[in-house]
């Protein structure tokens, strides 16, 4: 059986530090098993869903400045936001999904983060609702995961500190 | 015993979650006060006695960080425990906010036993010394 593809392109800074991949994905594990009730195993990329996904950015600056992507598939959003406020799907807004999906953003880019450089000073700023973008540099980390709900993506990247994560984004 | 808390964080689904994890922790919470900045956790404490405080750090507003100052120079609100509840877990933040006077430092991702274990050590350390 051929071994399977669970990242894509793994190359530059981030991915050079030693632990970072294994950080990714033993942190993804750990947020959503302690915080979020369910099981995330790293999963071949398939990209396609990405487009329907609900995705959360999350910017950080400080001692390495950078951005990190999350993507939840359409169907895994409502069982996650509900398992997290212990709430019936029915119960359910829109804006708590949206939230919900900020808070794990938030959670998963300082955990990780922290993980990789614990002796960094940095600042994150309150994760937005965006689209998902296939960054095309090289200084991307990037894995994919299944969880019981659906499918979950995550990126992140460095950017140079004399560029903005803002007009770096794209 | 059951304890009166005051959660202050910017994001209400993660206030419910606090909420929620000090149910399922089996921690015995009394009256739950709700913040979404520092400023508004000091017009709370202004109405409200608690036992202890669980703070996040960045807010918009008045930051975790400020609050703790603005506990720390009060004569009575510096004796109530804070533990800070954060993303941040990076080794220069931990102990600025430990300098800072917090009782405790949590940070996600946690389980109901290990926030239930810091809660109950903070305040059996209150207790031991009153």
């Amino acid at each position: 059986m051929p071994e399977l593809k669970t990242s894509c392109t793994l190359a530059g800074t981030i991915d050079q530090e030693p632990e970072a991949n294994d950080v990714v994905r033993n942190v993804a594990s750990e947020v959503l098993e302690t915080m979020f009730f369910t099981e995330a195993e790293p999963a071949p990329c398939e990209h396609a869903w990405l487009a329907s996904g609900a995705c959360a950015r999350a910017r950080f600056t400080g001692s390495h400045m950078g951005e990190m992507l999350l993507a939840v598939s359409g169907e895994a959003m409502v069982p996650i936001a509900a398992s997290f406020l212990g709430l019936e799907a029915i119960e359910l807004t829109g804006a708590q999904q949206g939230q919900v999906l900020q808070e794990l953003t938030n959670i998963l880019c300082g955990a990780m983060l922290s993980r990789i450089w614990p002796q960094s000073k940095l600042a994150i700023a309150p994760p937005e609702l965006t689209g998902w973008r296939d960054w095309q540099d090289v200084q991307v980390l990037h894995r994919c995961f299944v969880i019981p709900e659906g499918k979950l993506a995550i990126s992140i990247r460095l950017i140079a500190q004399s560029t903005s994560p803002a007009s770096a984004a794209g | 015993m059951a304890y009166s808390v005051l959660i202050v964080d910017d994001s209400p689904v993660m206030r419910s979650f606090i909420r929620r994890i000090l149910s399922l922790s089996g921690f015995e919470v009394g009256e739950c006060v709700e913040a979404g900045n520092g400023e508004e956790a000091l017009a709370k404490l202004d109405a409200h006695h608690v036992d202890i405080i669980l703070t996040d750090i960045n807010m918009p507003g008045m930051n975790g960080e400020e609050l703790m100052r603005r506990l720390c120079a009060d004569g009575v609100l510096k004796n109530i425990p804070a533990m800070v509840i954060s993303t941040d877990a990076t080794n220069e933040r931990i102990v600025r906010m430990m300098e800072l006077g917090a009782q405790g430092y949590m940070s996600k991702p946690f389980t109901p036993e290990s926030l239930r274990e810091e809660l109950e050590r903070i305040l059996g350390d209150r207790h031991a010394r009153t």
